[in-house]
């Protein structure tokens, strides 16, 4: 029944496409169909033997008895399986490239803790190495965003291709972070009490910029603890427009979260949620999507000491929309591990690959991104054999229906060094 | 993940001196290798000794258990593999491994545990971890891996940090480990001795070492050294007042083991007074040791380059590199390091967090392993100590991938045998065969799956961990805090 619907959901798209012409990939480029894989849909388990088209960047069908286009490029993907591209959440690939080295970072700002203006998106550079090595390992979507200060600033979507920050970028702004774990708490208050009081009074003050704004332009408004940039980089999630993400992670921090939630009618991530499973059904209930690390096991901080292994396993199946994530700089090709690891804690395997897909691409409003269904963006994995598997390899990444290279310096490394000693120079 | 980078952690309280000896020093200390006197040589030997006898606390743990598993898939880290294949452990050590029926005539009262679908590999062995010396939860209280107060600190031993109550060792034990080199951090030229745990957690660390293990140093090349002693406005800010310190200091060890030399060598001056005993330097003493072959160095070096010049003043001081530990460029000097028979220890493809980690590519190992020389796989990190085994399968696809030819086995011993041989404890541990301790690891599948779980590990023939049957947890600082509903690893 599924594979029939897949296929009327790929005609209409068809002429969805064909009216609204393709953005992505250059017309001239031929359509793709990637034949005779397993393939992970939005819904239900893989199709077996079946065909993803890829044309005008977008998925154009997917099915298990799909027309294939004529003039399109065939790919036997026989034993293969395809999954959309991964999406790592709160990451900072392209903006690191070397992590210790300050003027290489650009992830973290000096300075104030409460910089909710901070734009992480300008600091990422499409020709980082970084970015061909995220991409080697099935990662096509990074959303871009740092644990850094009270509230650190608007994480942004760019996919892992092109060379114009223009063309990365998918998403300027998808979401505020704000972070209240006891690192955080520590270095800018000292004291819970007076974080969440400060983080408290910036939103009070932007939700009354926002009503205020020509009091504010005349002078004429109370005075507020921000500037004006910071208070207007907050009006989105004020509305309700965009998600505030909460690095939190005990049980009593993240009933505070849900209640900053209420008081202040936001969209509520949260992030890290190391005891989340204390308050999973309350969390499902409230549709709040938890983003984890699935490695995070150990009782690393006063925070965390009701840490659990099974984490995403129990807000799994509790229904909480579980996003597992890196949160790193270079470890983003790691992201099919760490949700392998979620499975072997207990999480349900086909779960586990729609929280590295569709699942953070719904927390952050990303349409069309994290599924391969008609009209989808054509960001598409092909792996070897099981994507969460140590013997897996990356064998081809399409992003926006383009397939990308999977050179990267460290295989120009391993070729120049496939022999040793190296001769350089010379003629 | 966050990894925390253990040599810029920051905050360091003044470490206490450890009490002296109570015991009558030896009279003649060892000198450099060739001319060290026989006795001066059994005198060493016997202080070593005598720190394993002198745990005060006796040694809790399950008892040894009598087993025969059969059925199972047995991977022994010796070149072989036995499907099906039985195991069978009697009073502490392996006695019997092979392929098919285990032999009639099992040990008295042993039990037969049918492992049919599961995988039996020897105890994981983790050459470069921190626990305990930098425990969780992360306290100022308990960051105990970095004498950061000098650069060359020969005479700390991690040890004497030790923290037993380190949550993190239950969790590494549940991921198939069993015994681990501790060792200080990498903030200092020679950060001091490490120490060999066999994981059976005890209330003291001293009850915790490995039996026999030999004594292992830790030294660090490179950045952090330089910029550790950069921000006190210190020397070493370079790389070349790096290298120029440990030769200094060895320098220094060079005299002092003469003088025990020749202390031992003199006779009573010919008033009848006795000779002048040296002053006994524990920092000293340690590199002595190590110019004479005692003590197995473990340096911390991520460079090509670097790692170079650490052999080029090993060789000026006649000791040997047994393993270059993080060495992500290993593979652009293999033929160098299998030459000199030097291991390298690092990780499957943590790389790029700094400039000496920058050239690091996921074939490293496999490129090591190719050109003879021996890989290990070794984690760093509390978390990474957890999937060692995924970490072997991953470098083992990686390298089959750039047409390297592993089998299973090899990649078994880059978790088992060979860092056995980097901590000088290979005729115990590290593969199954008759003779070996008994440590030991059932899977619950293929051990290179991302889904393999150790289901019970044997330690000495002792079950001390069994999945799903954990109970409270190991460490008295998580009792009442992981609570009972708090799950177990």
């Amino acid at each position: 029944v599924r594979r029939s619907l897949y296929g009327l959901a790929a005609l209409a798209a068809l002429f969805f496409l064909t009216a609204k012409g393709a953005r992505a990939a250059p017309p001239s480029e031929p359509p793709i169909a990637i034949e005779h894989a397993t393939v992970y849909v939005p819904a239900g388990p893989p199709l077996k033997d079946a065909t993803v088209v890829l044309a005008g960047g977008k998925v154009l069908l997917v099915g298990a008895s799909v027309a294939i286009p004529a003039g399109a490029r065939r790919i036997d993907a026989r034993g293969k399986v395809v999954t959309a591209g991964l999406i790592d959440s709160l990451g900072q690939a392209g903006v690191v490239e070397v992590e210790a080295e300050g003027r290489a970072n650009d992830a973290s700002p000096s300075g104030e803790a409460l910089q909710p203006s901070f734009r992480i998106r300008d600091g990422y550079n499409p020709r980082s190495s970084v970015v061909p090595i995220s991409r080697a390992g099935g990662v096509t979507t990074v959303v871009l965003g740092q644990e850094q200060g009270l509230l650190g600033g608007e994480a942004a979507a760019v996919d892992l291709s092109g060379d114009r920050l223009d063309q990365a970028v998918v998403k300027d702004a998808v979401a505020e972070v704000a972070v209240m774990t006891d690192d955080a708490v520590e270095t800018v208050s000292g004291a819970r009490g007076a974080a969440w009081q400060k983080l408290r009074t910036a939103l009070e003050d932007a939700r009354f910029y926002s009503t205020h704004k020509a009091a504010y332009d005349d002078n004429r408004a109370r005075p507020l603890s921000l500037p004006r940039v910071e208070l207007a980089a907050l009006e989105p999630v004020i509305r309700g427009q965009e998600p505030l993400v909460v690095w939190v992670h005990r049980a009593s921090d993240i009933e505070l979260a849900l209640k900053l939630a209420e008081d202040f009618k936001l969209k509520l991530v949260v992030a890290g949620g190391t005891e989340a499973w204390l308050l999973a059904s309350e969390l499902s209930a409230r549709k709040v999507p938890v983003i984890v690390d699935p490695w995070n096991n150990l009782p690393a901080s006063f925070d965390q000491l009701r840490v659990r292994d099974d984490l995403a396993a129990l807000l799994q199946r509790a229904g909480v929309s579980v996003v597992l994530a890196t949160f790193s700089p270079n470890e983003s090709r790691q992201l099919w591990q760490r949700a392998g690891n979620a499975v072997r804690f207990g999480m349900d395997h086909d779960a586990a690959i729609r929280a590295v897909t569709d699942a953070p691409a719904q927390a952050f409003g990303l349409k069309g991104y994290g599924r391969i269904e008609p009209g989808a963006v054509g960001n598409v994995v092909v792996w070897s054999g099981d994507p969460l598997q140590t013997s897996t390899r990356v064998e081809r990444v399409f992003v926006r229906g383009a397939e990308q290279s999977l050179e990267t310096r460290q295989t120009l490394l391993l070729r120049r060094y496939r022999k040793v000693p190296v001769v350089r120079g010379g003629i | 993940m966050k990894r925390p980078l253990v040599a810029v952690v920051a905050l360091t309280i003044g470490a206490s001196c450890s009490p002296a000896s109570p015991r009558a020093e030896p009279r003649a200390f060892p000198g450099a290798a060739s001319a060290a006197p026989a006795q001066a040589a059994t005198a060493s030997l016997a202080m070593h000794e005598d720190r394993m006898r002198d745990v005060i606390e006796p040694a809790a743990a399950p008892p040894q258990a009598n087993v025969v598993f059969e059925h199972a898939t047995v991977l022994t880290a010796t070149g072989q593999r036995f499907e099906p294949g039985y195991v069978v452990l009697r009073d502490g050590h392996i006695v019997a491994v092979g392929a098919g029926e285990a032999p009639a005539g099992a040990p008295e009262g042993a039990s037969r545990i049918d492992a049919r679908g599961k995988y039996i590999t020897p105890g994981i062995i983790d050459v470069h971890s921190h626990m305990g010396v930098y425990p969780v939860p992360s306290t100022r209280a308990h960051d105990d891996g970095n004498e950061m107060t000098d650069p060359v600190t020969a005479g700390v031993r991690a040890e004497d940090s030790f923290w037993p109550e380190d949550p993190a060792i239950e969790r590494a034990v549940a991921g198939g480990v069993t015994t681990i080199g501790v060792l200080p951090g990498s903030a200092n030229l020679v950060g001091g001795r490490g120490v060999v745990m066999h994981l059976i957690p005890q209330r003291g660390a001293r009850a915790m070492r490995f039996p026999g293990a030999p004594e292992i140093l830790k030294m660090a090349c490179g950045e952090n050294p330089k910029n550790v002693y950069r921000e006190q406005k210190r020397a070493p800010t370079t790389r070349m007042a790096n290298l120029r310190s440990v030769r200094e200091a060895f320098l220094k060890a060079q005299k002092y083991a003469r003088d025990w030399d020749d202390y031992a060598k003199s006779q009573p001056s010919p008033d009848g007074g006795p000779p002048k005993e040296p002053e006994r330097d524990l920092g000293l003493e340690t590199l002595a040791l190590v110019m004479r072959g005692d003590i197995l160095v473990q340096w911390h070096c991520y460079q090509a380059d670097d790692m170079l010049a650490a052999l080029q003043i090993a060789d000026e001081f006649g000791f040997k590199v047994r393993a270059f530990h993080h060495a992500l460029e290993a593979y652009k000097i293999r033929d160098v390091l299998a030459a000199k028979h030097v291991a390298v220890a690092t990780w499957d493809d943590w790389y790029g967090f700094k400039m000496e980690a920058f050239d690091g590519i996921p074939e490293n190992l496999a490129l090591v392993h190719e050109a003879g020389a021996r890989a290990v796989v070794h984690s760093d990190s509390a978390i990474a100590i957890q999937m060692l085994n995924q970490s072997a399968g991953k470098s083992l696809a990686a390298g089959r991938a750039a047409g390297v030819s592993i089998g299973e086995d090899d990649a078994l011993k880059w978790l088992t045998a060979n860092p056995a041989w980097v901590l000088g404890i290979e005729g115990e541990v590290g593969t199954l065969e008759p003779g070996k301790r008994a440590d030991v690891v059932v899977w619950s599948e293929d051990p290179f799956s991302t889904y393999a779980r150790a289901e019970e590990v044997f330690i000495d023939g002792r079950l001390i961990y069994e999945r799903g049957r954990a109970g409270a947890p190991w460490s008295d600082f998580e009792l009442g805090l992981r609570g009972a509903d708090g799950g177990a690893p």
